[in-house]
């Protein structure tokens, strides 16, 4: 998933995420609508483009390898079977790559968060010379042709002994998580009122006191939202992983994948196999923060 | 309330990686391009070299192709389901949240899953059409020169036109009513309604959703490196795939490099242009 966002006020997310998830805008009665076949037609087409080959997916990684090549394909396994799965967890280097998917993401969102949180409170909280400058160049990376930089970036890993490490990778996903995690909390801690910052000020705490023990606790919808967000990116990334981690000790996920099924015989029933354990942790993750998460990305859109 | 510099500690750390993340490599890309790999400087040279590969222009055009079409597609799909989804339904959430799968699903595993598809002997989507004599023979959907940057678009437009219609979406649930009600009042139907009142007013939206989509389509190599690695024959090579391999397969980092500045010069241009022709549009003043 690639995702990028329009994160803006809480404000307005709160205002969209209603709307969206109440589903009932005020005045919906008295007004034309779509005739009820082309309704049903729709949600029947629509929902079998994106269901079908995530379905077709799973058939697969629980078949045979007879009755995977067979035509005409076979809808329904006479004798569904784990091997698949069995040979991808206990014959390949996935276990392997998984483990180092999470400690990456994990070691990014984190390491994006800690430095976001303190960027925020300051573009949120002071006013300073040069902050209109040093937002945009923020928001530079996230509009960077990835492609482009490539190159430079795995020259300066190998001169600081970075490349096939994951901390040289942890540090290169701060150009993806960085930007956005730094404007989605920028936007979250605007909305805390200030005059909390000052009575927790008055009564003698720190700036830093102020921003842990006030503006972080009030901000956990926009913490989530963060982490959800670049977890599921990086989780995801592909091109950083393929050029700076090329060792099978810290080889992420998708390059494993896109090993597996790029040789010169696939193994279809493997590579579904280790498709569905890729997806299944961020289909959840996702699934269960939708409702936030979808909140939070379209209030850009209603504001236009 | 505050000392001007305390805002500036606050953000330092931040600052100081991204500058180290972005600023410097970009600056180092523009050095590397005009060197050799003894750092000495060579002036045009590695432009000259690159533009002299005929892969440069095919991958140029390529890219175009994918950017141009994928949008094209995503746009339109995903601004129908927009207005489906937009229709009051029991069920409605339920739809919403299915048609975000695709979305959610990582570009690797839609690339791998949508190979086994199109597989040419034993993929689902051959048999469904030659089953009922929708086409004679198997295609190679994969391995055809033809066929394989249209399939990989589709798969692409798979992917994120979902992402078109969230958006969408909560930009049609913002209009206000009155605009339906007045419309009712002229008689409109719902066709009507979806040409004067849904599109224009999502306009802004599509506007700023389109602009990503460019942006993605310029960095996105995942479906197709993972799928043809811009096989057969160059036909599906993006120049993103094309600097990756100049610079990890050829070892030509100053080429690589090169390229890059090409490639970034020509994503700013078309950026630039996106922006500037949709300032001078008419229509924004509504």
């Amino acid at each position: 998933m690639t995702t990028n966002a329009h994160v803006l006020p809480p404000k307005q997310a709160a205002a969209a995420e209603n709307t969206l998830a109440s589903a009932k805008p005020a005045g919906r009665s008295d007004r034309t609508g779509l005739g009820t076949p082309f309704i049903v037609i729709g949600c029947v087409l629509l929902v079998a483009i994106c269901l079908f080959p995530f379905w077709w997916m799973s058939l697969s990684s629980i078949k045979t390898l007879r009755e995977l090549y067979t035509v005409p394909p076979i809808w329904w396994p006479a004798a569904p079977t784990w091997g698949n799965y069995h040979k991808v967890l206990f014959e390949s280097n996935i276990p392997r790559y998984f483990l180092n998917s999470v400690i990456i993401s994990v070691g990014a969102t984190g390491l994006a968060l800690c430095l976001a949180v303190f960027a925020s409170y300051g573009f949120a909280r002071f006013n300073f010379k040069g902050k209109p400058l040093f937002q945009a160049f923020v928001l530079v990376g996230q509009l960077l042709p990835t492609a482009a930089i490539i190159v430079p970036l795995f020259v300066t890993l190998r001169v600081l002994g970075l490349v096939n490490t994951y901390f040289g990778l942890i540090l290169v996903y701060m150009i993806i998580t960085l930007p956005l995690s730094v404007w989605m909390l920028t936007s979250y801690f605007k909305a805390i009122p200030v005059e909390l910052d000052e009575a927790a000020i008055i009564d003698g705490a720190s700036r830093v006191g102020v921003l842990f023990r006030i503006t972080l606790p009030l901000s956990k919808p926009g913490i989530v939202a963060v982490v959800v967000y670049s977890f599921v990116t990086t989780w995801n990334e592909f091109i950083f992983a393929l050029c700076f981690a090329s060792d099978s000790s810290v080889k992420t996920l998708p390059i494993g994948l896109a090993e597996f099924s790029t040789e010169f015989n696939t193994d279809w029933g493997a590579v579904m196999a280790a498709s569905v354990i890729m997806t299944l942790p961020i289909a959840l993750l996702f699934l269960s923060m939708q409702r936030l998460f979808v909140g939070g990305l379209t209030a850009g859109a209603t504001k236009g | 309330m505050s000392r001007q510099s305390t805002g500036y500690w606050f953000i330092l750390p931040a600052l100081v990686v991204l500058a180290m993340l972005i600023a410097y490599p970009v600056a180092y890309t523009g050095l590397l391009s005009v060197t050799d790999s003894q750092s000495n400087f060579v002036g045009v040279k590695n432009f000259a070299t690159v533009l002299r590969s005929r892969a440069t222009p095919q991958a140029f055009w390529n890219t175009l192709y994918w950017v141009g079409g994928s949008i094209v597609f995503q746009v339109l799909l995903g601004t129908a389901t927009a207005i489906l989804l937009n229709q009051s339904f029991p069920g409605r959430s339920v739809v919403r949240s299915i048609a975000l799968i695709p979305w959610v699903i990582p570009s690797i595993v839609a690339a791998t899953t949508f190979a086994w598809m199109f597989h040419t002997e034993f993929g689902i989507i051959n048999y469904m059409m030659t089953a009922p004599g929708l086409i004679e023979q198997p295609i190679g959907w994969l391995t055809n020169r033809d066929t394989v940057m249209p399939v990989l678009i589709a798969i692409n437009v798979w992917k994120l036109f979902p992402f078109v219609a969230v958006m969408v979406l909560a930009g049609l649930q913002s209009i206000p009513k009155e605009l339906y009600e007045a419309a009712r009042v002229d008689g409109a139907n719902f066709w009507e309604e979806v040409r004067h009142i849904m599109l224009p007013q999502v306009r802004p939206v599509l506007v700023a959703v389109t602009l990503l989509l460019v942006i993605w389509g310029l960095n996105s190599i995942t479906i197709i490196y993972a799928i043809t690695r811009g096989g057969p024959a160059n036909s599906t090579l993006i120049t993103p795939i094309q600097i990756f391999r100049i610079a990890f397969e050829n070892v030509q980092f100053n080429q690589a490099a090169a390229l890059s500045v090409m490639f970034f010069a020509v994503a700013i241009l078309i950026v630039f242009f996106y922006i500037k022709a949709l300032a001078a549009a008419p229509g924004e003043a509504r």
